[in-house]
């Protein structure tokens, strides 16, 4: 009851206006590499946004720090009107359940198979077996890796890795979607295969965020576009007009 | 899927993956189990055997003279002083003579040339049950040793001397076999906990960033240690038992084992057991969990 009572409130708030809001907000690693500094934006709910730079310039560590991979040395993060920072245990696992992430060096677990590793988002949400087995086949179909259902994601090329991390992310119907370099190992038809996959999930009402540098997936778009330069906004335009 | 199923599997994937450290700990926690239990079950005999032989003890008191009454009743009073015994009574010389005689039997003519009052007086005192401890027995005879008039006081001394330092020593071997064996299987526990934590970092990582609870993920190891301390200790027990029934089988007939009833533990006894082990066990494993599942 009470888990249920918490995973309502935390829908309530992930339907509400701004998913993300960062208020100044800064990162340093030691000894004094500044990756972030007073970053202050906010995206809406079911926005999809697109977060560009060349490599290095802070993107990957803002999404880290939008997941609560890493925390910000200064500043506010509010997620669906949490600060993200300040959650623990349970309601920090529930806000997780509700965000996929598709990370830049994958994070899938070679000695499982394709199924399994887009599975295992679904399973800590206790979704039912035949419903997991259902999306998961989806997915695969939607992603042109039907074929590697069973196969260990070792043993598949990096762009197909790359492919399962992207399920994976979206399997469990999140709120928001945080994706890295999405298509940096794609070929230009595998990629419009994956940019649909996102688009379909952004009209079903996630919000998305892109952290790419492949131009050709935002240069038509009228979405927000962001680009960070060594740490700091740069722009931050509607499509179209860069 | 509910929250047990997902434990239960994520546990069985625990178990294969280091299948070789489970087995090794799950060997440990069984040799550990049988061993103290096996030093335990020796030391739990022993102590009624202890029990069993302190049922017939009697402490005799010699006496220098044959007592009057009034001497009889003095004595009576200062022993009484000292603590309630069950039964106290006085032979005399005659009484210890007659005694003697039947004792011999067909030879009593052996004692036809002896006069009938070459043995000693004396007093035949049965402690009470709740007093037959050695340390008691011990200074109860210091105390009838130290009554005037007393020649001897005799109960089988050495030999209770000898059985009560022999299960000194056996509480002494099993307080520290115990202890050891306690510290091995849940250090082992928590090293196998800690091998599969270090070897599953980048899943359990993972589990956590797609919203893994924290019981989800610390579940399954915590279960890992109580199915280590589980089948350790019934494999050790049934272990134990084998060797039991062998020890009883192989020296059935005249032996020192007859001297004794040898009993297996108490169903009661065996469930502390397996319980005291799950309890270690699932010790070791959330020492393992607390100190490097940083969640």
């Amino acid at each position: 009851m009470e888990m249920e009572a918490q995973e309502n409130t935390v829908q309530q708030k992930l339907s509400g206006n701004n998913m993300i809001e960062m208020i100044k907000v800064s990162r340093s690693y030691p000894p004094d590499i500044q990756a972030l500094k007073d970053i202050s934006f906010s995206v809406e709910t079911g926005e999809m946004f697109f977060l560009i730079g060349r490599s290095g310039a802070g993107k990957t560590t803002l999404l880290k720090l939008i997941c609560n991979m890493e925390m910000p040395t200064n500043g506010l993060i509010e997620v669906a009107g949490y600060n993200i920072n300040s959650l623990k245990g349970k309601d920090l696992a529930l806000l997780r359940q509700r965000i996929g992430v598709a990370y830049q060096d994958f994070k899938l677990l070679n000695d499982r198979t394709v199924a399994e590793n887009i599975a295992i988002a679904m399973e800590v949400s206790y979704k039912k077996q035949r419903a997991i087995k259902q999306r998961v086949r989806d997915l695969l179909d939607q992603l042109q890796l039907t074929s590697k259902h069973d196969l260990l994601t070792g043993e598949l090329s990096r762009g197909e890795q790359q492919r399962v991390t992207l399920a994976r992310s979206v399997a469990n119907s999140p709120r928001l979607i945080l994706v890295d370099e999405p298509t940096g190992n794609l070929d230009s038809t595998t990629t419009e295969k994956v940019m649909d996959l996102l688009t379909r999930s952004n009209k079903a009402g996630a919000t998305i965020v892109i952290a790419t540098h492949d131009a050709s997936i935002y240069e038509n778009s009228n979405k927000r576009i962001m680009e960070l330069r060594d740490g700091m906004i740069h722009s931050l335009v509607r499509g179209n007009t860069i | 899927m509910n929250f047990w199923f997902a434990v239960i599997r994520q546990t069985g994937r625990n178990l294969r993956q280091t299948w070789s450290s489970q087995v090794m700990t799950f060997l440990t926690v069984s040799l550990s189990v049988l061993i103290f239990a096996f030093f335990s079950l020796i030391y739990t005999n022993m102590i009624g055997a202890g029990d069993r032989l302190t049922d017939d003890l009697s402490l005799i008191v010699y006496l220098e003279d044959e007592p009057g009454e009034a001497m009889k009743e003095q004595l009576r009073r200062k022993i009484l002083n000292f603590d309630e015994v069950e039964e106290l009574r006085f032979i005399s010389r005659e009484e210890a003579y007659e005694r003697f005689a039947k004792q011999l039997g067909e030879n009593s003519d052996v004692l036809l040339d002896m006069p009938t009052d070459f043995l000693p007086a004396s007093i035949e005192i049965v402690p009470l049950k709740s007093l037959r401890g050695y340390s008691q027995i011990k200074l109860f005879s210091e105390y009838l040793t130290s009554l005037p008039g007393t020649e001897k006081v005799q109960y089988g001394q050495e030999w209770i001397e000898r059985f009560y330092h022999f299960v000194r020593l056996l509480t002494i071997v099993v307080i520290l076999s115990g202890t050891l064996l306690i510290l091995t299987a849940t250090f082992m526990v928590a090293y196998t906990i800690r091998l599969t934590i270090l070897g599953r970092q980048d899943e359990l990582e993972l589990l956590k960033l797609v919203g893994a609870t924290n019981s989800y993920i610390q579940t399954p190891f915590l279960i890992e240690g109580i199915l280590q301390g589980l089948m350790g200790s019934v494999i050790g027990l049934i272990a134990l038992y084998g060797l039991f029934q062998w020890i009883s089988t192989r020296f059935t007939g005249p032996g020192i084992l007859n001297l004794f009833q040898f009993d297996f533990f108490s169903p009661l006894i065996l469930i502390a057991i397996v319980l005291a082990s799950i309890s270690l066990c699932a010790f070791g494993s959330y020492t393992s969990i607390r100190k490097f599942l940083q969640i």
